[in-house]
């Protein structure tokens, strides 16, 4: 035990150390945008961002994976905040943590094996775009000023790492912050500032439960909120998870991460902030920059909270410009680009779930129902194409006036219409012999629809025979298992 | 059947674990496995603290990490297998049993835990790659293999010769009693001079059950000389064993709930950090 948390902390010291101090950078700004899409006080964001931070980096189950407060989870919230205020959303956000915590006992982290690559892919592209969609409020009816701003900050976003030596030393974001606002505050232009959007942290938060009535009627303003927070909060943090899994080559344990996400959930609430999960973007930055323990998250969360509260005055001045360059740049980073150039190489199908999720979600404004669907989609697409694994070969044989039909293949409810459309009931039979020694029977739609055959051709003056019943219908009970068992794996193909 | 699993990473130690395995692989009369794991060395990022994300930002970064990797892992396969084959070249000629070699990715413990059932002895040395020239420190691997192994462990300091005598410290307690049962029972340290020591502790009859013991020794025709002292179990032992030049160390491990093996496994550390002579340690 005691090797493992020498392991998860101490193993990546100056790793640890230094991406946490980029990735804080980068979270002020995030923290700070995503609050204003939730339609609360910067403060509320950024307490949450450190909570989350700090809590996440003791209790996670992913090393080296940042969350914080992020826009998937902003924008479930703002009717919440709009009919209720604040208070309500404190209180929904503790609930949350209830409900991940829940989730994590249950060990439902399994259940994302059913969230399909396609829709993993159409979520992280969805709030790529809900995240780009929020910044254009900051980006109409706005004098020519804000438009060169964003796009000098975008410019040295991109292009200061490519200067020899500091290029790379320095977080970028951070210069464009820097730069733009020393502009902003020299030139005297009036634009939008952070100080404009709401309060800032001027102390460390503290410890405050939510002002509500301890009420039915409480939990029922809150609970449709919460479970859904709880959701796309839970699936965030698995394919955020299961990201950096791929990239440091390393396993995690996804029901401690939804634990870990409902402790800090509960933290952030008690402490004035809002509900938060696992960044996508955040996290590649953490592992670009070479944080792979808990440690980096902790740094992150406390260095955080040091400028925050110390800073305020200059935190103030951040034109909001700047931050919108620091939000496209999120938002670009989080879009899957690959999707975007394999759309040919993938079968059409994928194609569709992919971009139905997106579409899903954006129209909404809710990654919960996008992913539903999603799954809902390449369920259907994949039950349909299992129903084509199925074939009716049959031979007749003259003395008998006896025809033998051999089912193989897979007879559940998308193939039994299929199924009972491949006997030829008009042909004047006096035996027939149904074979489904190489058939499976899935369920009860399949047994019916037997049974459907059987009686057509009694009508039709037939006797009929079946072989091979027992085998095909051990398919039919729920706890038919093969699992990993090879034999049983090669009954499945190989008949019986 | 099983075997002597011999852990081996290229350190200054190899030589000394291969002498070991030859000697305990005659001595058992059991085969030879040598075994080398290749850990994975985390990586620490590409030292890039833009923090800047663009198009393709995951599956590029990916890539570079990828691709990191997999230089790394080609050639610690390679140093790997030209070890494995040295060290096998070397015993096949001293062994009459055979000698087999085996790489696995990941933590030593886990590989060894994952051949446990083929596993009579293992053998390792007492301080890895990372240590250098400094021995004194215990390897990082090796509390861990302590706590994970399920069979005996010989720890080799940085030469090894055949040893003539050992010193096992008997404490009246039943892991000491099953400690002793297993140096009976197994053939390693048949022939060799025994040093029963007890330090005088609280356990009540700790005499009587001294000398149960040396009988017990005796009988199976153990060359045996039993000492009972007083003072500070740790000194007394360490004192014991410069006067009587003793070869070789048999402990038990560490107690057996995780919180005794916290508290209680000091002096059995303690033991494991300063000793330059081989150890078993048994299960």
């Amino acid at each position: 035990m005691l090797e493992h948390i020498k392991k998860d902390w101490l193993s990546n010291i100056r790793g640890d150390v230094l991406a946490g101090i980029v990735v804080a950078l980068a979270l002020i700004p995030e923290a700070i945008a995503f609050s204003i899409i939730a339609g609360v006080d910067p403060k509320v964001g950024l307490y949450a961002s450190f909570c989350i931070a700090v809590i996440i980096a003791f209790v996670g189950g992913r090393p080296g994976m940042i969350s914080a407060a992020t826009g998937a989870m902003a924008l479930l919230m703002v009717t919440l905040v709009k009919d209720h205020g604040l208070e309500y959303l404190l209180a929904a956000t503790l609930l949350t943590g209830v409900f991940q915590i829940l989730a994590g006992f249950l060990k439902l982290g399994g259940l994302m094996r059913f969230v399909s690559r396609s829709v993993v892919t159409g979520f992280v592209n969805a709030l790529a775009i809900l995240i780009f969609m929020a910044q254009l409020p900051e980006l109409t009816n706005v004098t020519w000023h804000v438009y060169a701003m964003t796009t000098i900050g975008l410019g040295i976003i991109y292009l200061f790492p490519y200067v020899p030596k500091i290029g790379k030393m320095i977080p970028s974001p951070l210069l464009c912050i820097v730069a733009l606002t020393i502009a902003a505050m020299f030139l005297g232009l009036d634009i939008r500032t952070v100080g404009d959007m709401g309060d800032l942290p001027d102390t460390l938060p503290i410890f405050l439960w939510p002002d509500v009535p301890l009420n039915l009627n409480t939990l029922m303003i809150i609970l449709p909120y919460s479970l859904g927070l709880a959701v796309v909060g839970l699936l965030e943090s698995m394919m955020t998870a299961t990201i950096v899994d791929d990239l440091t080559d390393t396993s995690s344990d996804k029901n401690k991460e939804c634990k870990g996400q409902g402790i800090a959930n509960i933290g952030a609430g008690l402490f004035g902030g809002m509900a938060g999960c696992a960044m996508i973007g955040q996290s590649i930055i953490n592992v670009k920059s070479g944080g792979r323990g808990r440690l980096s998250a902790f740094v992150a969360g406390m260095v955080l909270i040091i400028m925050v509260v110390f800073l305020d005055d200059w935190v103030q001045q951040i034109p909001m410009a700047a931050l919108v360059a620091v939000m496209i740049m999120v938002s670009i980073g989080t879009f899957s680009w690959s999707s975007i150039k394999d759309l040919r190489k993938h079968p059409m199908s994928s194609n569709i779930v992919m971009i139905t999720t997106v579409i899903v979600v954006v129209a909404t404004h809710n990654l919960a129902i996008g992913v539903l669907v999603g799954v809902l989609l390449a369920t259907l697409f994949f039950s349909n194409k299992i129903s084509r694994i199925m074939a009716v070969k049959s031979h007749y044989s003259e003395p008998e006036n006896k025809r033998t039909y051999e089912v193989v293949g897979q007879v559940f409810f998308a193939s039994a219409e299929q199924f009972i459309n491949a006997f030829d009931f008009k042909e004047a039979l006096e035996n027939v012999v149904i074979d489904l020694t190489h058939a499976h029977f899935w369920d009860i739609t399949a047994v019916t629809s037997l049974d459907k055959v059987v009686i057509k051709f009694r009508r039709e003056g037939a006797t009929v025979n079946i072989v091979g019943m027992n085998e095909a219908t051990a398919t039919v009970v729920d706890e038919f298992g093969i699992h990993n068992d090879p034999k049983e794996v090669k009954k499945m193909f190989g008949g019986h | 059947m099983t075997k002597i699993i011999t852990c081996v990473d290229g350190s200054a130690m190899t030589t000394a674990v291969t002498n070991a395995a030859i000697w305990a692989s005659n001595k058992l009369d059991k085969p030879i496995l040598f075994l080398h794991t290749i850990e994975k060395e985390q990586q620490h990022g590409a030292d890039n603290y833009s923090g800047a994300i663009g198009l393709g930002a995951r599956s590029a970064l990916l890539q570079e990490l990828t691709e990191l990797d997999e230089q790394r892992g080609k050639l610690a396969l390679k140093l790997g297998k030209e070890l494995l084959e040295r060290v096998s070249k070397q015993a096949q000629d001293c062994v009459t049993q055979k000698v087999g070699s085996m790489q696995r990715h990941g933590e030593l413990a886990d590989a060894i835990v994952d051949i446990e059932d083929k596993t009579r002895l293992i053998v390792i040395g007492r301080s890895g790659m990372e240590h250098g020239d400094n021995y004194s420190a215990l390897g990082s691997n090796i509390e861990t293999l302590l706590r994970k192994a399920s069979h005996p462990v010989m720890l080799i300091p940085e030469t090894f010769t055949q040893p003539t005598s050992f010193m096992v410290a008997y404490d009246g307690r039943q892991t000491a009693d099953n400690a002793l049962q297993r140096v009976i029972d197994g053939g390693l340290l048949h022939g060799l001079h025994c040093h029963l020591v007890s330090v005088k502790n609280n356990e009540t009859n700790l005499e009587e059950k001294f000398i149960a013991a040396q009988q017990k020794l005796k009988e199976k025709g153990f060359d045996l000389t039993a000492s009972f002292v007083e003072g500070d179990i740790f000194d007394s032992l360490m004192d014991y064993k410069q006067k009587h030049k003793i070869d070789l160390i048999v402990m038990g491990a560490f107690g057996h709930s995780k919180l005794r093996q916290f508290f209680l496994g000091s002096n059995t550390l303690k033991m494991l950090e300063r000793s330059k002579v081989p150890m078993v340690v048994l299960r």
